[in-house]
């Protein structure tokens, strides 16, 4: 369980550096925002493996809450992209 | 559920689930404009973030059993992750266009650059002859 988790961990880490290297040579704000929603989406992900990995008995929890609350960070991005109007 | 089977099936979910996010990732870079980017972020949410819920939900039935509210909850957030986000990024890709954020001008067809068909688009920056009505 440990082998499997660790090489999904890496795969999400990878992912998250490429994402940070794509927000640095975005050149619109557009992309920045799309970019972090993907960094969040990822780093739960890392959450999840972290607490299959020292078999934590919340690890449902910790992704029901977090795609809940996801659309929060999306629309807040949405708001600061317009400056506040709708 | 006994442990070979629990962690084969949270390696076939997690690992699917993870290279998902990271090929929606690795499209960050092939595709020019803001909007296609929210166009080819939608895999990472509606199917790989559900696969890495699916392996917790497996990890969770190897664990600590079979409980109903575990199956709700994850249930609840795999409809979350596919409702939810997709409104999330309508509503992204809604403050883009608004914004004013570049689309990328090869495009084609692209129906944001020109007014559909039938609707009168004045451009207010053009002085107009103030004798013709402008109806």
């Amino acid at each position: 369980m440990t082998i499997v988790v660790s090489i999904c961990a890496i795969i999400l880490a990878a992912a998250i550096v490429i994402g940070l290297i794509r927000v640095l040579t975005a050149r619109d704000q557009g992309s920045r925002a799309v970019v972090s929603d993907l960094i969040y989406f990822s780093s739960i992900a890392i959450v999840t493996m972290l607490g299959i990995a020292v078999s934590s008995s919340i690890v449902i929890d910790v992704v029901f809450l977090a795609s809940m609350v996801g659309i929060l960070a999306t629309i807040a991005l949405a708001r600061i992209l317009t400056r506040g109007h709708r | 559920m006994n442990e070979t089977l629990a962690t084969v099936l949270v390696g076939i979910f997690g690992i699917t689930g993870s290279l998902l996010l990271l090929a929606s990732a690795l499209a960050m870079f092939r595709v020019r404009d803001a909007l296609s980017r929210i166009n080819v972020f939608s895999p990472a949410t509606g199917l790989g973030m559900p696969l890495i819920v699916a392996a917790a939900y497996v990890f969770d039935l190897h664990s600590a059993g079979f409980s109903w509210s575990s199956l709700l909850m994850a249930v609840v957030a795999v409809l979350c992750l596919i409702i939810v986000s997709s409104v999330a990024s309508n509503t992204l890709a809604r403050s883009t266009v608004l914004s004013g954020q570049p689309v990328y001008r090869k495009t084609n067809p692209n129906r944001l650059a020109h007014p559909p068909a039938g609707v009168v688009d004045v451009d207010p920056d053009v002085d107009v002859d103030p004798d013709v009505d402008e109806g």
